[in-house]
């Protein structure tokens, strides 16, 4: 290689090197940046230019938080909400996407791609009228309520039926034969080879319901039902705190379990986002 | 002989037929809840829909059938915005400028920008992983979240003009409370939670172009920049279609942002208003549930219309 050329291929590699680092930073201080200034007062928090050592170091702004009593609660029906679409989304698509990878019946595909084109209606379509639904039953202003209209959605019946149409067709055969039948071989045979694809369904349904907001806005109604982001909004809206700095706290709260997941999980979840990308 | 082959082959079949509507029947039970409930939350409440928007309703009072009076409503109003009415008199025509302005500049923003860092990080080069990880950290924390966190760093003394400084001296607007910046605000915080999630697509997509394509460019004398353009780029157009399309169906319908950055009524003069918010003022603050059924049909419209034509246009130029 001729120096010249070996130089302009360092100065790319220099390039490509700042280049990432500068965007991660751009990402990432976001989270540094509250990060540090929820330990500030709002008023060394607000000073310009900016200021990134806690001076006075102070736990100020999550104690307020958690003088508001709704704050805990708010925590505990978030964990609830994002707990009954986990358990719902892992047995009930795991069930149908069993039967539609494996199973014959009379207008499987048909029914398959049916459920498949509701992908396309966007949420505000069917709003009213679920909110109507539910009014009916007498579950708003209920997490259960709620949680009805996402215990089983299409995506993650979606992800098992891919997952158990990969599955080689002789492990079912092999049951068939030794007398299984189809429900049994589901529970015996299907689930426990099945775990990644329900650990994969597990993080993202919990990814989602832990951060969903239009849901729990619409369909929750008193403040003490709240989930994190719309309570944090309504505290926020409602000035309930006149520095910034406890809202700062709260959102890190919020934002901690996804994080602490993601960051725990970062290998397998990225994976599994460029496979559904893949699917597209 | 013959007579008990043919009734031991009977006997076969009709066991068989036995196991056959066992197991459609087994399977209907599996595929129950997901089935039921899909199909009330989804086509019923859909089919609901289309019906509301005929009537007039406030919820509790008798249905009352009005024809296409809820459409109308919404057409007077984009009238009345295309004459120049203020954003009071005209709020669902404020909202599709609005979403529309914010789609032309967060969709292709946030691809091209996805693009250019996956191109950069697919190279042989250390800490991908860490890369990878910080620019997919937005893509997993709650809008909502991110929406309080930015309306923080964008106050006029805030850490984004503290930043802004170094790269363009004096330019410090007011971006939250200023009518003519709260769009933009609200669309570099989409760009900057969305991009680094396509990031990660395009990368995995880039990973499996072959190789040897780059080496017989880089053999013909092709640079970076140049193997990126020609090379790249034209194999990623499936991805490309796909990270188009979602971001799409995602802007047009952007409402949790605009809600905690603008507030539900829009912010300064409707600056941060969109239809989703207009959808949802209908439906729950103005209890004109009919109304509010029409204007999602419009949106349902125009989200489908735009990506169908964004996918048959492509589709046309790859052949």
């Amino acid at each position: 290689m001729r120096p010249s050329l070996k130089l302009t291929k360092m100065g790319w590699i220099a390039l490509t090197y700042f280049v990432l680092s500068l965007f991660a930073f751009i990402y990432l201080s976001p989270f540094i940046r509250s990060f540090v200034a929820s330990f500030m007062t709002w008023e060394q928090a607000s000073k310009y230019p900016p200021e990134w050592i806690p001076n006075p170091f102070t736990l100020e702004n999550y104690m307020k938080l958690f003088r508001l009593e709704l704050f805990p609660r708010w925590i505990f029906n978030t964990a609830l909400y994002a707990g009954l679409i986990v358990v719902g989304n892992i047995v009930f698509s795991s069930m149908a996407g069993y039967a539609f990878a494996r199973l014959k019946f009379p207008g499987r595909d048909a029914l398959f791609s049916a459920l498949l084109a509701l992908l396309m209606i966007p949420i505000f379509v069917t709003l009213v009228p679920n909110y109507i639904i539910i009014y009916r039953l007498g579950l708003i202003d209920n997490i259960v309520g709620l949680a009805l209209l996402s215990l089983a959605n299409v995506p993650s019946t979606f992800l098992m039926r891919q997952y158990f149409l990969s599955l080689p067709q002789e492990v079912f055969d092999a049951a068939r034969i030794d007398g299984c039948g189809p429900i049994k071989s589901f529970f015996y045979i299907g689930l426990p080879l099945a775990k990644p694809a329900l650990g994969a369904v597990a993080v993202y349904q919990f990814l989602g319901a832990w951060n969903a907001f239009l849901g729990p806005l619409v369909f929750l109604r008193s403040p003490e039902n709240f989930t994190l982001p719309v309570g944090l909004s309504f505290a926020f809206q409602r000035s309930m705190w006149t520095e910034y700095t406890p809202i700062i706290a709260g959102s890190l709260v919020a934002a901690a379990p996804t994080i602490v997941l993601f960051i725990a999980l970062n290998k397998y979840l990225i994976k599994g986002i460029v496979v559904q990308a893949g699917k597209g | 002989m013959s007579k008990s082959h043919l009734f031991l082959s009977q006997k076969i079949k009709s066991l068989l037929e036995k196991r056959k509507s066992r197991e459609a029947l087994e399977a209907l039970v599996l595929i129950s809840v997901v089935t039921c409930l899909n199909m009330v939350f989804g086509y019923f409440a859909a089919a609901f829909a289309f019906y509301l928007s005929f009537f007039k309703w406030d919820y509790i009072g008798s249905m009352e059938f009005v024809g296409l009076k809820n459409f109308m409503v919404i057409f007077e109003d984009l009238w009345r915005g295309i004459n120049g009415a203020y954003f009071f008199q005209a709020p669902f025509y404020t909202g599709l400028k609005n979403i529309l302005l914010y789609t032309a500049i967060v969709v292709p923003t946030q691809t091209v920008l996805a693009m250019i860092l996956a191109a950069f990080a697919n190279q042989k080069i250390k800490g991908v992983q860490f890369y990878k990880v910080s620019y997919f950290l937005p893509a997993v924390t709650s809008p909502v979240i991110i929406a309080l966190i930015f309306i923080w760093l964008f106050m006029k003394q805030g850490f984004i003009n503290y930043m802004l400084q170094f790269v363009a001296p004096g330019f410090a607007p007011d971006w939250i409370n200023d009518k003519n910046y709260l769009l933009y605000a609200i669309a570099l915080v989409a760009i900057w939670g969305t991009s680094g999630h396509f990031m990660v697509s395009f990368l995995a997509a880039m990973q499996s172009i072959p190789r040897d394509i780059y080496e017989a460019a880089m053999l013909e004398g092709a640079g970076p920049i140049r193997r990126f353009i020609y090379i790249t780029v034209p194999m990623l157009k499936p991805m490309i279609v796909y990270v188009v399309v979602l971001g799409l169906i995602g802007a047009l319908q952007m409402f949790d942002l605009a809600w905690v950055m603008a507030g539900s009524r829009g912010g300064p003069g409707g600056a941060g208003y969109t239809m989703a918010l207009d959808i949802y003022n209908e439906a729950f603050i103005n209890l004109r549930p009919g109304v509010a059924a029409a204007k999602s049909i419009f949106l349902f419209v125009l989200i489908f219309s735009i990506t169908y034509v964004f996918q048959k246009k492509y589709k046309v130029m790859a052949r």
